[in-house]
This record gives structure tokens, C-alpha cells and sequence, in this order.
């Protein structure tokens, strides 16, 4: 999935008028499994494009992204990834992630709101 | 006031629409957004800045002014960072997202090492464009990933195909003859692509060096050419030759070395040295 695929996933999101949630990794320190840019879109429907860590965190992101959902308001959601460093899982990982969590919003072509 | 608020909001859904659209005309682009903010207001604000002037209003006339300069900055070179300002007493943070066009990897010559490197190119973040005269094979079907698809005659193969400083160019025609056309033309135009490279097997590659060398092309630039192409990983596979290939293109994109990392950085011999050393210590 590149940025691009992503950014365009997210337009049409807006253009169909889909309720969906941007997250975005703004800091990454460590070992983390993603790099600071990586990003994921979280429909309201559960529909996910990208990803942010597969595993890693990802379940404390999404948790934040059905508040940011239900509330509208965006918030930094910090991720601890130093637990997991003797863990055998599959989604073993260190460091820590600041992840921005926002409403995707809409297109408003230059009209705006009148 | 919330009137003058939602004027001057652009939403991440516009913010990603601004990236694309300039990505489309091949201009880089940064995002600023407000990440933390000492009143919840002002964040998931966005600042957007592209060739123009910047749009979106952070909420503080001092703050887009910061945000602003931070994002010209930022139009160099790709970057993602959080930014720390402290103003009028509060801490803001920003985070400052930049996106570079995206490279084009230029494959000219679309037989059975072009469909897999055009598979991996684009996985790899690259715009892939197919290059050939036959159009049983530079078609849709072979390249579902291709962005572009283009006909050309090898005579005349750059009168189509525009190169650039962000163009990756593979040459894989299915005759040594075509390749040799290919970058005999490209070495003679003004522009200079991020990456050349061209098949062939050591010998092949040596008679095409003498021949461009007798042709008067500039050894500076024939020294930075890739052929053999790929990095030695023995690949013997079309599909293996494509990675090696999309390896290397890779490699000179990023600046890496292409070696392996445990060879560079021998962890595991550091580590077998400290514990006999400290074995060694405790144990006379």
C-alpha cells in the first residue's frame, strides 16, 4: 500500500460520503514497526486500509478511532511498544509510536459552506 | 465564530486530495497539522502548502506564519516530523508531513522480466510505465499494474517517453540490438534519469560499453550506468531477475549499499565476543 493508494482511498472514502477515520504515526522512537507517515483509514464500518503496525498497537488505535468516530474530536493516542520485546508473537516490536487519530472528514469543493 | 472556523478548516479528506493532486502534476507537496494544542480547537487543523500560496488556517495568525515556514522547508525533501513550538506560553505541536512526486519507473522492453518488475515496481512505490513496439505484449492484460502502457519504435524511443530526474529506466528489450538503440539515445539527451540499467550477460554488456565508448558518449556517465543490471543474489527465475533488479533500484533510491546487514553489522559475533571476554574475566 503506498501513500498515494492510501490518500486516494481516503478521497473516495469522502466522496462517497463514507464516515471514516485517519490515523497517523507523527512520532516513531525505537524499534517500532512502522515508520513516522505511516497511516491507516478506519471506516466507520470496520473497513481498514493501510496500516500503521499489523498487531503492534494497531488495537489501542483502533479503539481511539471509534471514539474519534463517535465524538468527531481528533486526539494523539501514544502507543507503548517496549512490553511486547520478549514476546514470541508474530507482532513482536519495540519502541514508541505517537499515532494522530482525526475524522477523515469531507470535500468541499469551492463552494464551502454557505 | 464557528462560521469562521469551518471557512478556514480544510479536512484531512482535502488534505489527502491536495496530495494527490499535486503528486498527479508531478510537484511535492506538505501537509501541517496541528497535533496538540494547548485549546482542543485548534487541532486536526491543516495547513496545506503545494506550488502556491499556503491554505487552511491553524487558528493563530503567528502560528500559521510558523507552520508556514516550516512547510517550505519541508517542499525540499520528503520528510514526516513532529515539530515542538512554544508560543505565548503554551506548547503547539505540528506535525510537518512533505510528499516528493512519486518516481516513475520507466521499463522499456515488455517481455517475461517486465510483467514481474512491473508488479514489484509498483508495489515498491513506484508509477511504472511499459515501453515497447509490440502490441500483443505492451498491453493491460500483461500489465494490470502499469500506469502507462506506450507503443514506441526503437529508432525514435524517446520522442514519447519524456525522462526526468525522478525516472528509473530498466532496459529489457527481447534483443541486445534494441537495448543498445535504447541507451545510446538516452545517454545523448540533456536530461539524466535517477537510475539506468541494462541487461545482458558481462560479455554483451562489454561490447556495448566499447561501442558507446567509440560512439563518443561520456565515460562519466557510462560509469553510472547498471549492467549488468540487479544486485547478485543468483537469481536465475524471470521472477528472481525482477527483484534483483527492483533490489538495486531500491538501493539507489535510498542510498543503501546492497550488501547484506549481518555481514555489515555482525551482531551476533559483537555479542559471542562480550560473553567470552566476560567469561574469560571471571573465570582465570
Amino acid at each position: 500500500m503506498s501513500d498515494r493508494e492510501l490518500n486516494a482511498a481516503a478521497v473516495a472514502a469522502a466522496q462517497a460520503g463514507r464516515r471514516a477515520v485517519l490515523a497517523t504515526v507523527v512520532r516513531a522512537k525505537g524499534s517500532t514497526p512502522r515508520a513516522a507517515g505511516s497511516k491507516m483509514l478506519i471506516g466507520a464500518d470496520g473497513e481498514l486500509v493501510g496500516t500503521i503496525g499489523g498487531g503492534c498497537g494497531e488495537a489501542e488505535v483502533l479503539e481511539a478511532a471509534r471514539q474519534v468516530l463517535e465524538t468527531g474530536k481528533p486526539r494523539i493516542v501514544q502507543v507503548n511498544l517496549t512490553d511486547d520485546i520478549y514476546s514470541w508473537s508474530p507482532a513482536v516490536c519495540g519502541g514508541v509510536m505517537e499515532v494522530f487519530v482525526e475524522p477523515l472528514g469531507s470535500l468541499r469543493p469551492e463552494r464551502s459552506d454557505r | 465564530m464557528s462560521g469562521d472556523v469551518d471557512q478556514s478548516h480544510v479536512s484531512a479528506a482535502e488534505a489527502a486530495a491536495h496530495v494527490l493532486a499535486a503528486q498527479e502534476r508531478g510537484e511535492a507537496s506538505v501537509v501541517v497539522t496541528v497535533v496538540d494544542a494547548p485549546s482542543p480547537e485548534h487541532i486536526g487543523r491543516h495547513l496545506l502548502m503545494g506550488g502556491g500560496s499556503p491554505r487552511g488556517k491553524l487558528g493563530k495568525p503567528v502560528l500559521d506564519e510558523r507552520a508556514a515556514e516550516l512547510a517550505r522547508a519541508a517542499l525540499l525533501e520528503a520528510r514526516a516530523d513532529l515539530h515542538e513550538l512554544e508560543l505565548e506560553g503554551a506548547t503547539w505541536k505540528l506535525y510537518v508531513e512533505s510528499q516528493q512526486p512519486v518516481p516513475e519507473l520507466l521499463i522499456i522492453g515488455a517481455g517475461h522480466i517486465a510483467r514481474p518488475l512491473c508488479r514489484i515496481g509498483a508495489l515498491v512505490g513506484f508509477r511504472v510505465t511499459v515501453a515497447d513496439d509490440r502490441p500483443e505484449f505492451a498491453n493491460r492484460e500483461w500489465f494490470p499494474e502499469a500506469e502507462r502502457i506506450v507503443l514506441l519504435d526503437y529508432q525514435a524511443p524517446f520522442e514519447k517517453i519524456e525522462i526526468r530526474s525522478d525516472t528509473y529506466v530498466v532496459l529489457v528489450t527481447r534483443g541486445h540490438k534494441y537495448d543498445y538503440d535504447c541507451i545510446h539515445q538516452l545517454l545523448r539527451l540533456d536530461a539524466r534519469p535517477a537510475y539506468l540499467g541494462m541487461i545482458g550477460s558481462r560479455r554483451r554488456v562489454r561490447a556495448a560499453f566499447e561501442a558507446l565508448l567509440d560512439e563518443g558518449c561520456d565515460p562519466e556517465r557510462l560509469a553510472q550506468v547498471h549492467a549488468p543490471i540487479g544486485l547478485d543474489i543468483g537469481a536465475e527465475a524471470p521472477e528472481e531477475i525482477a527483484l534483483a533488479i527492483a533490489a538495486e533500484i531500491v538501493a539507489a533510491r535510498r542510498g543503501g549499499a546492497g550488501g547484506r546487514l549481518s555481514d555489515e553489522q555482525r551482531v551476533f559475533e559483537r555479542v559471542a565476543r562480550r560473553r567470552e571476554d566476560t567469561s574469560g574475566g571471571a573465570g582465570s
